[in-house]
């Protein structure tokens, strides 16, 4: 395009308030139809989060945490806790590995139900924004009956979870997980296998693998490209229980453009993910054992901590999640704490994904990489 | 992608669309029928007077300073008085957790919503007992 | 008489002159009360004509039919009713209940949303041109429901009769119609143009390139029927399918005629121009009150036109069960009709305004073409069909 394309360009403020844009601004310059320049501008979401860490203690900092994003709040609130559990030396009994492990993955199941319900319904489709969310609720059912809360569950406490499992829970879980497995092919109908679904997603939005790692993409919008990097394969947490079975990374390989990921390829990648997700869970269920479900010392530890440094990563639903905390000597508070989220990433990245594509397709391209404003605004 | 394929995929999708419609929604007809509520769910709580023993541990534990409490207050021997304040609670459990004496618990109320703010902190009489006044809608009494 | 007064002659007598004044006065005021009493006379002489004319009795049918059965009145009732039914039909598919408050099953709901817009402040915005933007919306209701006028309830209680007597329909009402519905989308691009605002302005170009993708083939599938029942007029296109229904013998047809009219009215797979999560509410966006309330029923009198339409063209209108009054049956299968459009409507995501154009012209417009090449060859080479489908 040449440079005097622009004289005829407008501008146009796909603000904070827009139906799609869930808390965040860009600034877009249309020729026609096609997007020319995107300039994204977040900070319309900001609660200060890392500032608000600095005055509760480490029992009372998850809640924070869980509240930046509801609804992956387990794998929100891992990295946290890791990360105190770096700086003090505290023993996970062998059955709150498991316990953990098994929450994460049900929760991921979960967030990507509400990702299915927010991306079909930006594309137009109102019955399929609330078919997910109908299993959602027995997701959220069994969620209550575990912790006493749907979204909002603060679990997990360093050394260990608060909540056991009882046979209700059991019992509610298997039902929504069933409930999940009988409604993939109705979903994979209605959305893989919608001639309408693949006209707006198919080469939308695309990028290869290259341009995903130098932007910092991570999670399933890395792994749509063909590349295994997942962090629970990579970097196992020894205090999670991913390296206890047996279990395969999801990838989706495309044969039409290898190495290239488009919206449609990020879509199947997340229908992998939860199978996945369903796989680790069958696996981890019988090997349960029975035992404590926190470390005894734990809360006399976690009370003061010494001085350290403490970094935990936790691979969440749209990539690697992160907190680091300083710690200053026998102090009850975190001197500074850092969350990176990785919606941030994705969210810059728009800049140099969008530009070429129509002004339809942005809410299609900006539905696939899974955004969420708690991420990158904190 | 060929033709034919394309509107057997179409057919699919009307099938299942056609079949929700003829079913039975899954909403609840709130407020004439309600979820059924695990025993853990974390509602409004209830401080049970006679255990307590004004240790100050809850009022510790709250990551938003949602509880006050008032020692001069008592009416056993060594309790005292607590003042619920719910427009800052979070409902996090760490108040309940925290209590070793068994008098600090939550309900599975969670249907707390009043006309006016001041209503909504919960002084020692109101929350010490899960009765309430109930509310009237439309000629029907609810709660 | 000129008189006299000591020797001079007076050419002008002033008493006299003054006797006459008051005469010339009253002949001043009668002029007037004149043509005061000839202009009450020939109101009330145009009053008593259009009283006269009315009370013929059956110039005064008309006139009932036109306002109240099956016109304006019943036109306003039903289409509340269109409003509540889709509402319940979008929450059945979304797995939830629609209204259910506001009276028995949520019956009295569209009233209150009704009463609440319009008690709602217009907001116009500063760049608008203001008085196009009050007068546009209430101009685009009004060009919908028109052709209602011409759709073919009943075999008698209709508001244009069968062609040929007193209030005839007329023998090109079908391409009427369709000179109607093509003024739609002409005045969603002008409501997007004068509200001011870019968002509206891009709402308003993609309803216009709506219009040029879907009318064409609309129009031509509707020429399969006016062939086979031989004229243009909608009555007499009804009244030819007292033996068979054309949609069995046209089913591929019908299935044109259908996304072809879900694309003109622009809801849901082809509501680009108004699409929620892209451009807010199109050229909608900035109506609020009143005028908000009127496009939203026009949204709603059109889908309803199109569903009676497609009853008339392909279903048989009033033709069916013989013991039932024919507006019964036309009601009967309007319902099931516009159910079925509710239905497929829902059911697919929402295409870009090129996918539209290019399924448009590469896949509707061939297969409507076709439709009627092959009407063309089965009216001549098919004995006995031409009896079977020119009915009595």
């Amino acid at each position: 395009m040449s440079p005097d394309i622009l004289d005829e360009a407008s501008e146009i403020w796909f603000g904070p308030q827009h139906v799609s844009a869930h808390g965040w601004a860009t600034k877009l310059t249309l020729v026609g139809d096609y997007i020319v320049e995107c300039d994204p501008n977040a900070g319309y979401f900001h609660r200060s989060a890392e500032k608000c860490l600095e005055f509760r203690n480490f029992r009372q900092g998850s809640m924070i945490l869980e509240r930046i994003c509801m609804m992956e709040a387990f794998l929100a609130e891992y990295p946290y806790i890791a990360a105190v559990e770096k700086i003090v030396d505290l023993e996970v009994p062998e059955r709150a590995k498991i316990m953990r492990t098994i929450m994460l993955e049900f929760n991921r199941i979960h967030s990507l139900q509400f990702w299915w319900g927010q991306f079909a319904g930006e594309l137009g489709l109102f019955a399929m924004l609330l078919w997910p969310w109908v299993d959602r609720e027995y997701t959220l059912d069994a969620f209550e009956t575990l912790t006493g809360s749907r979204h909002t569950i603060s679990y997990e406490t360093p050394g260990g979870v608060k909540y056991d499992f009882t046979p209700t829970f059991l019992s509610k879980m298997e039902i929504a997980l069933s409930r999940v497995k009988e409604r993939m092919p109705v979903f994979e109908d209605m959305l893989a296998g919608s001639p309408t679904f693949r006209l707006r997603t198919e080469g939308v939005g695309h990028y290869t693998l290259k341009q995903a790692l130098k932007w910092g993409l991570s999670g399933p919008n890395v792994k749509a490209c063909g590349l295994p990097m997942d962090l629970r394969k990579d970097d196992p947490d020894p205090n999670l229980a991913y390296d206890m079975i047996d279990w395969e990374v999801p990838t989706i390989h495309n044969e039409n453009h290898p190495g290239e990921c488009d919206a449609f390829d990020r879509l199947l990648q997340r229908f992998k993910e939860i199978e996945t997700s369903l796989d680790i869970i069958d696996k981890l269920l019988p090997l349960l054992p029975e035992g404590p479900i926190v470390d005894p010392k734990a809360r006399a530890k976690a009370n003061r901590l010494p001085e350290g440094e403490g970094y935990g990563r936790v691979e969440g639903t749209r990539g690697v999640t992160t907190v680091w905390l300083k710690t200053m000597e026998k102090a009850q508070t975190p001197w500074r704490a850092k969350i990176r989220g990785p919606c941030f990433a994705s969210y810059y990245s728009l800049k140099h994904i969008v530009p070429g594509a129509r002004f339809a397709d942005f809410p299609a391209i900006f539905g696939s990489l899974d955004p969420y404003p708690g991420w990158w605004d904190r | 992608m060929g033709f034919v394929g394309n509107l057997g995929d179409i057919f699919k999708i009307l099938k299942h669309v056609f079949r929700q419609v003829f079913r039975r929604p899954f909403t609840y007809f709130y407020p004439f029928e309600d979820r059924p509520y695990p025993e853990r769910t974390r509602g409004r709580h209830i401080h049970v007077r006679e255990n307590c023993t004004a240790c100050g541990q809850c009022v510790r534990a709250c990551p938003v300073a949602a509880i006050r409490i008032d020692k001069e207050d008592k009416k056993f021997e060594k309790d005292a008085a607590l003042y619920f304040d719910y427009t800052r609670c979070i409902f996090c459990g760490d108040c309940v957790s925290s209590c070793r004496f068994d008098a600090l618990y939550h309900t599975p109320i969670v249907d707390i919503s009043e006309g006016d703010r001041d209503d909504l902190v919960y002084g020692p009489d109101k929350i010490e007992t899960l009765d309430r006044d109930p509310l009237e809608w439309r000629g029907r009494r609810f709660r | 008489m000129v008189g006299s007064l000591g020797g001079y002659e007076m050419q002008f007598d002033f008493f006299t002159w003054f006797g006459g004044l008051w005469d010339w006065i009253w002949g001043i005021l009668l002029w007037f009360w004149g043509i005061i009493k000839w202009l009450v006379i020939w109101i009330l002489d145009i009053i008593n004509g259009i009283w006269a004319l009315a009370a013929v009795p059956e110039n005064f049918m008309f006139l009932f039919r036109a306002v109240v059965m099956p016109g304006l009145i019943f036109l306003l009732l039903a289409l509340i009713f269109t409003v509540w039914f889709t509402r319940k039909i979008w929450a059945r598919v979304q797995d939830r209940r629609g209204p259910t408050h506001l009276g028995k099953y949520g019956g009295y709901q569209l009233f209150a949303d009704a009463v609440k817009l319009m008690a709602k402040e217009t907001i116009i915005p500063d760049k608008a041109k203001r008085w196009m933007y009050r007068i546009l919306p209430s101009l685009l209701l009004i060009i919908v429901l028109i052709p209602f006028a011409f759709i073919p309830w009943d075999p008698y209680w209709n508001i244009m009769g069968p062609p040929g007597q007193a209030f005839g329909d007329l023998s090109v009402s079908l391409v009427l119609i369709f000179a109607l519905l093509t003024a739609v989308p002409v005045f969603s691009l002008l409501i997007g143009w004068v509200t001011g605002s870019k968002y509206s302005l891009i709402g308003g170009f993609r309803s216009a390139n709506n219009q040029f993708a879907s009318e064409i083939p609309m129009v031509i599938s509707s020429v399969g029927p006016a062939m086979l029942a031989g004229s243009l007029s909608m009555y007499s296109i009804v009244a030819a399918q007292t033996s068979i229904w054309y949609i069995v013998l046209l089913p591929i047809n019908f299935a044109t005629f259908l996304v072809a009219s879900i694309a003109s009215v622009g809801t849901f797979p082809f509501d680009a121009p108004v699409a929620d999560s892209e451009i807010i509410f199109g050229w909608r966006t900035e109506l609020s009150g009143i005028y908000f309330t009127v496009v939203y029923f026009a949204e709603f009198a059109e889908q309803m036109l199109y569903s009676a339409i497609m009853v008339a063209l392909f279903f048989g209108g009033f033709n069916g069960l013989p013991f039932l009054p024919g507006i019964v049956n036309f009601l009967i299968k309007w319902l099931v009709v516009y159910f079925i459009f509710t239905v497929v409507t829902s059911s697919f995501y929402r295409l870009r305004q090129d996918q539209i154009v290019h399924l448009c012209w590469k896949y509707l417009l061939p297969l409507s073409i076709l439709n009627v090449v092959l009407v063309m060859f089965a009216i001549v080479y098919i004995p006995g069909l031409l009896p079977l489908v020119i009915g009595g």
